[in-house]
């Protein structure tokens, strides 16, 4: 089921409302890549992102009837880890993913340890992949969250500012910051 | 936005390129100001490489894989299908609890004024101060929420102690 037009989505709502364990099993091996994905991009830890996968598809469990099927699954798939991802920087008394932002200039801090030795690096294999990971590491992580969400995920713009709970403007701007950063360490990595 | 104009100035018209081929990507760009980014890009070298470097980092994003954890899909299955039942089992539980405290608290308001008698009653037979009698009867009204408290904290730490041990 991929849950694109509204029916599906309907269909899927209702299933996720009665806790069906088949859809549940089939939503985890169908979203497995892209959640896992978003995870990894997000906390630049793999064993991180493994715990916040686990933990997303028991909130989708817990709290499938707060899925109405009017926006893509997807979309509410990313809140939820998204949301757990920000509780646990809250728990660990860090700041969330917006407030590390200079507001004034939206120029970012890293929260991802960069001593550790590098979870993208692990995680992308092949010469292709080390190279966007060494770009990817270089750009902040409030950009390279909506650069994963729009042109990996293919989110439209006001989905990925509900998944981030911001407004669309807001979005835009980083997705051109974003997109102007990814091309320069691409190209400053290529040359 | 638009960026289409007569701009004489070279500068300024690279600079409208640019944006458009991020526009391009982001928001994407009408048939008007397509025609103009791709007049531009024929006779702009600069730009012309600009737009291919922005293609190339898109596309190399794009074909990017990732090594997904083995494993990973099924032991998430497994732990959701544990929590389901879970689930299943404390709901109907939670649910009772909640009757009993309901009707409790029905019965309550409905046998309110004789049991204010009775309190008041039993209070002048054994010689109770007044705030006495007084705060036992507010104790009784408390009785079915302290109970539904009390059943729900005893409950969470199990959740949690379940929720902990079948992770991995």
């Amino acid at each position: 089921m991929m849950a694109t037009d509204p029916t599906d989505r309907r269909a899927l709502a209702e299933g996720l409302r009665r806790r069906d364990p088949e859809l549940l099993d089939q939503l985890i091996e169908q979203y497995q890549f892209r959640l896992f994905r978003y995870l990894l991009y997000l906390t630049s830890h793999r064993e991180r992102a493994e715990d916040f996968f686990q933990e997303t598809w028991i909130r989708v469990l817990e709290r499938g009837h707060q899925y109405d099927g009017k926006s893509k699954f997807e979309a509410w798939l990313f809140t939820i880890s998204r949301n757990l991802v920000i509780d646990w920087q809250r728990q660990k008394k860090m700041q969330s993913l917006d407030t590390l932002t200079d507001s004034a200039q939206e120029q970012p801090l890293q929260f991802a340890d960069t001593h550790s030795p590098s979870p993208l690096h692990l995680a992308m294999s092949g010469q292709q992949g080390s190279r966007i990971r060494a770009s990817l590491e270089q750009i902040a992580i409030i950009y390279r969250e909506v650069i994963v969400l729009r042109f990996h995920e293919e989110l439209q713009i006001d989905e990925i500012a509900k998944v981030m709970n911001l407004p669309v403007s807001t979005v835009k701007t980083r997705l051109y910051r974003g997109l102007e950063a990814l091309r320069a360490v691409m190209q400053g990595g290529a040359a | 936005m638009t960026f289409i104009g007569d701009g004489s100035n070279h500068q300024e018209m690279h600079l409208r390129a640019q944006r458009m081929i991020a526009q391009h990507h982001v928001e994407g760009l009408s048939q008007q100001e397509r025609t103009w980014l791709d007049a531009h890009l024929q006779d702009c070298p600069e730009c012309a490489g600009a737009a291919h470097s922005t293609e190339d980092a898109l596309r190399a994003l794009r074909a990017t894989s990732i090594a997904f954890p083995s494993g990973l899909a099924s032991r998430t299955q497994f732990r959701v299908r544990l929590r389901a039942e879970q689930l299943q089992e404390s709901e109907p539980r939670s649910i009772a609890v909640w009757a009993i405290a309901g009707v409790s608290w029905a019965l309550g308001i409905a046998t309110a004024p004789h049991v204010w008698q009775l309190f008041a009653w039993m209070g002048e037979r054994l010689h109770v101060p007044k705030l006495v009698w007084e705060l036992g009867f507010g104790l009784w009204w408390l009785i079915p929420a302290l109970i539904a408290g009390a059943v729900l904290l005893a409950e969470s730490p199990r959740q949690r102690f379940m929720g902990s041990w079948q992770r991995r």
